[in-house]
């Protein structure tokens, strides 16, 4: 079920009307549940099947985890459990990515082999409740986090649908305990959870699909060389795009769970104002790179094993960020981008780090241009259809050869520039703030009028009902 | 989330929010109004893919229309019910050809009834599928889009401004803005017809009172006109392939449902102005509809051929007005049926 439709509209108000019903707290747990399932279903029912199995294993191999000892054991459990989650992401994800990357070596050995088509569909949001339960079964090996004692509460936790499809990646240390207690959301976490919503959803509609979208899609759609000022305008415009309509399914995450009585962590922090890429990756897609960060990059050493094992556990970490994006190399690249600009950073910080120059306001808004720019750059990779199509946008961007085709009409111009004018100034004001800082200062009536003017521009826009991009994801 | 705000303050946040949203709203609503906009249901995806769905549920023995928008908006399901005792199912969509719709019923075996093809032979020879998504929505639907759809309805009645022509951006884009430089934009169709919840289309009032709304629509129908004689030989050649492809699709599909009994009728419609000119340029009778007719051995109904079926009022040059319409649709059916009979008796 998507946010941003009507069916979502009247689903929401039913779970609220129930969540807010003389129930005990063990029903209300259980009517999540069921609506979480529902929620999911509404694509497409058998997949509930594959939440099933992640927590049913999941469930199993932590309580076994919990009270074995012998360390092999402990392994083989854990081994268990990874193998179920990555096999379902490598089966339906993977497979066809797998199978053409083998298929293109067998021929470069000689061999004609031809497969039968892999026509298997990806179920919606795999990547994220995999590496969500994942976290569950190794903060038990690792012995952070002591399994749940209530099976209700695991199944709740791994399917919870405000974050089932798209994140954020909640921890279990963050949610399980709010399952613990009853919980209704107070009148201020209601209001303050249906201005999220507003929020995400302006993000998501207005933003990314309304304005920005049209841009990004006619110039990736192009297929000659493009103007070169098209191709910049393209990638910024889907830089915007990519960051509302992820955001916006965040913000809009964050805070339906809100309206509930619960807390999601944020996931993003005004990313484009970001100075580096430490910096970058402390603000995009949070929950993801904590993940990776704590269930990957650490595990294999982090920075404890040298100074070339890091740089190697960084682009490890990274090429499988990219990877966990989508199966196709250009997802690679872009990650491997990502951990060569932050293996870069480490470097040149080392050694240049400590200069005062760095703090100066100027010098960090060149810093911040020079981030978002590099950033843009990994945004070509990651929106190309494959690298023929990358490769042309990024040799017009460079070398800013004007005899490209122009595609775009003077509206989407106007359309972009203001967007994403607007969007970086807004990341920079409130770089080192918190939305909600912001607004308790606004008077109230000025609040009211931004609100309902936001909710209006959602109703007009009239949006198609578009999938949120991370959901293929 | 903050603690000095208090929920007090967020509640009179959230009622002028409210009224801001009502009272903008209430403004989006009646400009619309104003501007000639009356409600009516939209002609949605999730819509067709509910009428596909009546020849699976027991109504496969009924008439089924398929084309592009002249069939759709000339047919006018009310005159023909009153006239044969039966309401069609409207499945033609507007800028598609009728080739993906005929093949799917080719495959469907609860479809025995009878179906008419429109044929607009810029839409028909070329292939073109606007609305081409309709088919993957039909086969593809999930719950939540099944479900979107009844919702939908309910609204859909009562606000003038739930149609995609009045949507925030659509509206943006047509607007004057300067060229920049040689960048063309397709400029997108108005609104042109009402729908009701069975697909019945009927031309949009304002296009027969407003000649300058009509003029828009002619100049977004000529907007891409290219005489011949400017083709290169590639496209020309081209052209020329994707037609007979389109000939061959329509042709196996239809010989494919004649075997299984299906009665095949097909239909051209009336046009005029830039299309009498482009239409025979790029699609010639002799090498398009006669072949059409000739390779599948239907019942074909040509206007050209039919007193009855000429005259009509076609205020942008392609669809017939409301009033129009159900005298056409009249004199369609009744044209089809004594060629039918005719048809019996020769055989």
């Amino acid at each position: 079920m998507l946010f941003n439709s009507l069916t979502f509209v009247v689903f929401f108000v039913l779970v609220l009307a129930l969540h807010n019903a003389p129930f005990d707290w063990k029903t209300k747990k259980t009517n999540l549940l069921i609506a979480s399932y529902l929620f999911y279903a509404a694509w497409n029912p058998p997949f509930v099947i594959l939440l099933w199995i992640s927590t049913v294993i999941d469930w199993h191999v932590a309580k076994r985890l919990f009270i074995e000892q012998a360390q092999n054991r402990r392994r083989m459990l854990l081994t268990i459990s990874v193998a179920v989650n990555l096999g379902l992401l490598g089966y339906f994800k993977y497979g066809g990515f797998l199978l053409e990357n083998f298929v293109t070596l067998a021929a470069t050995a000689g061999i004609d082999y031809q497969p039968p088509d892999w026509n298997i569909i990806l179920p919606v949001g795999i990547s994220f409740y995999t590496f969500q339960t994942m976290a569950y079964s190794l903060d038990v090996y690792f012995r952070r986090a002591e399994p749940s004692k209530s099976f209700l509460d695991f199944a709740l936790f791994v399917t919870f649908f405000p974050q089932l499809v798209a994140g954020p990646i909640v921890r279990p240390t963050h949610l399980l305990p709010q399952f613990a207690t009853p919980r209704v959301a107070t009148p201020r976490q209601l209001y303050w959870g249906l201005a999220l919503m507003t929020i995400g959803l302006f993000q998501k509609i207005v933003v990314a699909d309304g304005l920005l979208a049209p841009t990004a899609d006619a110039v990736f759609g192009a297929e000659e060389m493009l103007h070169p000022v098209d191709a910049w305008l393209g990638t910024l415009a889907f830089s915007g795009q990519i960051f509302s309509d992820f955001a916006g399914y965040s913000t809009t995450a964050i805070g339906v769970a809100l309206t509930l009585g619960f807390g999601l962590p944020d996931n993003f922090r005004f990313p484009y104002a970001a100075i580096g890429f430490s910096d970058f990756w402390r603000r995009w897609h949070i929950s993801l790179s904590s993940w990776l960060r704590d269930y990957l990059y650490v595990p294999l050493g982090g920075n404890r094993k040298g100074n070339l094992r890091t740089y190697a556990n960084l682009m490890t970490t990274m090429l499988l960020g990219g990877l966990w994006h989508g199966a196709s190399w250009t997802f690679v690249v872009w990650g491997g981008l990502h951990g060569l600009y932050l293996a870069a950073e480490r470097w040149l910080t080392a050694r240049l780090g400590d200069r005062a120059i760095w703090s100066k306001l100027p010098v960090q808004i060149l810093l911040a241009i020079v981030t978002y720019f590099l950033v843009n750059i990994t945004w070509v990779f990651f929106r190309a259809a494959d690298f023929p199509q990358a490769w042309r946008m990024i040799v017009t961007m460079l070398t800013w050869v004007t005899d490209g085709e122009k595609v775009l009409p003077t509206v989407h111009v106007l359309q972009t520039v203001i967007t994403i004018g607007i969007m970086l100034i807004i990341h920079w004001r409130m770089r080192n703030r918190q939305l909600q800082e912001v607004v308790e200062r606004l008077p109230t009536w000025f609040t009211g009028l931004i609100w309902g003017t936001m909710v209006t521009l959602i109703i007009i826009t009239q949006g198609g009902s578009d999938a949120f991009i991370y959901f293929q994801f | 989330m903050p603690s000095s705000t208090s929920s007090s303050d967020m509640r009179r946040s959230a009622l002028i929010a409210l009224l801001v949203t009502i009272l903008l709203m209430s403004g989006w609503e009646a400009y619309w109004r104003s501007d000639g906009s009356v409600p009516g249901y939209r002609n949605s995806e999730g819509l067709w893919a509910m009428e596909r769905r009546r020849i699976n549920d027991g109504e496969g023995d009924k008439t089924v229309i398929a084309g592009s928008s002249r069939i759709f908006f000339d047919t006018q399901l009310d005159v023909w019910e009153e006239e044969s005792g039966e309401r069609p199912i409207q499945l033609a969509l507007e800028g598609t050809s009728p080739a993906a719709l005929m093949e799917d019923l080719v495959d469907d075996l609860d479809f025995t009834g009878i179906l008419i093809v429109g044929v607009s032979p810029g839409v028909a020879f070329s292939g073109y599928e606007y609305r081409g998504d309709a088919f993957k929505r039909f086969e593809e639907e999930t719950p939540t889009q099944w479900l979107g759809q009844q919702i939908s309805l309910l609204v859909e009645p009562y606000l003038a401004f739930y149609q995609s022509a009045y949507s925030l951006f659509t509206v943006m884009k047509r607007q004057p803005w300067p060229a920049r430089d040689d960048v063309l934009v397709e400029r997108d169709v108005r609104r042109l017809a009402i729908y009701t919840r069975d697909r019945n289309a009927r031309l949009y009032e304002k296009v027969e009172t407003d000649e300058g709304y009509a003029e828009i629509a002619k100049e977004i129908w000529a907007q891409f006109f290219v005489p011949i004689e400017e083709r290169s030989e590639e496209e020309l050649k081209q052209g020329l392939e994707n037609r007979n492809n389109q000939i061959e699709r329509v042709v196996a599909a239809a010989n494919s449902l004649q075997e299984r009994g299906v009665e095949v009728v097909f239909v051209r419609n009336p046009s005029e102005g830039h299309y009498a000119l482009s239409e025979p340029m790029y699609n010639p009778r002799a090498e398009t509809w006669d072949v059409l007719i000739e390779r599948t051995g239907a019942l074909g109904i040509h206007w050209q051929d039919h007193e009855e079926l000429q005259g009509y009022w076609l205020p942008e040059w392609s669809h017939m007005t409301g009033s129009e319409a159900d005298r056409y649709t009249k004199a369609l059916y009744h044209v089809i049926q004594r060629e039918r009979r005719q048809d019996a008796q020769d055989d």
